[in-house]
């Protein structure tokens, strides 16, 4: 009998790295059989997996039930075999726990006006690390925002700063609520036009460099429909337009900065999970 | 104690099993009714006595600490179920009245 706890150190290693790369990830771990408890299987998004439960037939289950629950954006659920391989009747009773591995959510926010800087502080009450950039200084004062998870940038140039703080994209969210609709254009376009440049996001994590899991533009509808087509004509695809939440926010009919605020957190926060954005009580 | 960021908590283990040494990782599996805790909630056990993170405070964190001393000697993982009364609740000041079953799971060092 293989002893499950072989490769622990080994697992370690890889959560460590898959953590530092940002990855997302499955861990499986045994929790209730009559033996192996505490077997584990590591399920990677492009379906590489390492460890094993032991048992060939699970594995290739656990594998398969990985892919659900990574489709479900839950980030942490028990299930019994019989819920996922009812053809195993030696595992039905046993217990597998399913953990999400997913890079450290941020929310990076152009603009620290006071849409900006109520957005970073709700951010930072939700548990994301949150990144302001403005590139008036004073906007950007720490004595202004002493929560230890924002991170305040005067920027010297919008693209340079914007681009800075996405990096590879994953587990990003960006609001574009600047001032003026010239430095919302300059964010934007630096935005989608990160995964063109050479060589961006591979000097410190050699990882290819990516989009944010979402992009959110402030103004009305009008507004926000010329800078899309700006883009659109200065080479952007239709498909990253199509992305780019535009107006941003949920309708919650705010009115109040802090408002406004709280519908772009709402919105973030329904993408990341899944929900629809409707009253619970509608459904 | 508040949450730990989960590439923190697997840092920490690699370090502890690298130094030699046992830790337990208690993950909250299943939760009913009322708990102090959400699913997946996590906290580490170490062989000196120290923890970090949290399984839900007063509430059940004292029984999950000595069965956490317990596999740290014994070596083995297992699922632990712990319930609390509405009277061990109101005793402690707190709202929780639910029952979780927590995985304390022994990461051993490399032999």
């Amino acid at each position: 009998m293989k002893d499950s706890t072989d490769n622990l150190s080994s697992i370690s290693s890889l959560l460590s790295r898959l953590f530092s790369d940002g990855s997302l990830a499955v861990v499986v771990t045994l929790i209730a059989a009559p033996r192996n408890v505490g077997a584990k299987m590591i399920i990677e998004e492009k379906r590489s997996h390492h460890g094993s439960l032991a048992d060939p037939a699970l594995d290739l289950a656990v594998i398969l039930q990985a892919a659900v629950f990574l489709a479900s954006k839950e980030e942490t659920r028990t299930f019994y075999g019989r819920e996922f391989a009812p053809e195993l009747s030696e595992f039905s009773e046993a217990q597998f726990l399913f953990e999400l591995i997913q890079p450290e959510q941020r929310v990076v926010i152009c603009g620290a006006g006071h849409v900006g800087a109520s957005l970073a502080k709700l951010a930072a009450l939700l548990g994301y690390c949150a990144t302001l950039i403005d590139d008036r200084k004073k906007f950007v004062r720490r004595e202004d925002f002493p929560e230890t998870n924002i991170e305040l940038v005067k920027a010297e140039s919008w693209s340079e700063a914007v681009r800075a703080a996405v990096g590879n994209g994953r587990g990003v969210s960006v609001a574009i609520v600047t001032r003026g609709h010239s430095e919302d254009e300059q964010c934007l376009r630096a935005v989608l036009t990160l995964s063109e440049l050479p060589g961006h996001g591979s000097d410190l994590d050699n990882l290819p460099a990516g989009t944010p899991d979402y992009v959110g533009l402030i103004g009305s509808k009008r507004r926000t429909r010329i800078v899309l087509e700006r883009l659109r004509e200065a080479g952007v695809s239709a498909e990253q337009l199509a992305n780019v939440h535009a107006p941003i926010g949920l309708d919650i009919g705010a009115v109040t900065p802090e408002e406004v605020a709280l519908a772009i957190i709402a919105e973030i926060v329904a993408v990341r999970r899944g929900g629809s954005g409707h009253s619970l009580s509608s459904r | 104690m508040g949450t730990l960021p989960p590439a923190d908590l697997y840092r920490q283990v690699a370090e502890a099993n690298n130094r030699g040494e046992r830790v337990v990782v208690a993950t909250v599996a299943r939760t009913r009714g009322s708990t102090p805790q959400q699913r997946g909630a996590k906290m580490l056990f170490f062989e000196g006595g120290e923890a970090a993170g949290t399984v839900g405070g007063g509430c059940v964190e004292a029984e999950v600490w000595a069965e956490a001393r317990e596999a740290l000697r014994s070596g083995q993982s297992a699922l632990h179920h712990f319930s609390l009364t509405a009277e061990e609740a109101s005793e402690e000041g707190m709202v929780c009245g639910g029952t979780m079953d927590i995985f304390l799971d022994v990461w051993k060092p490399a032999i």
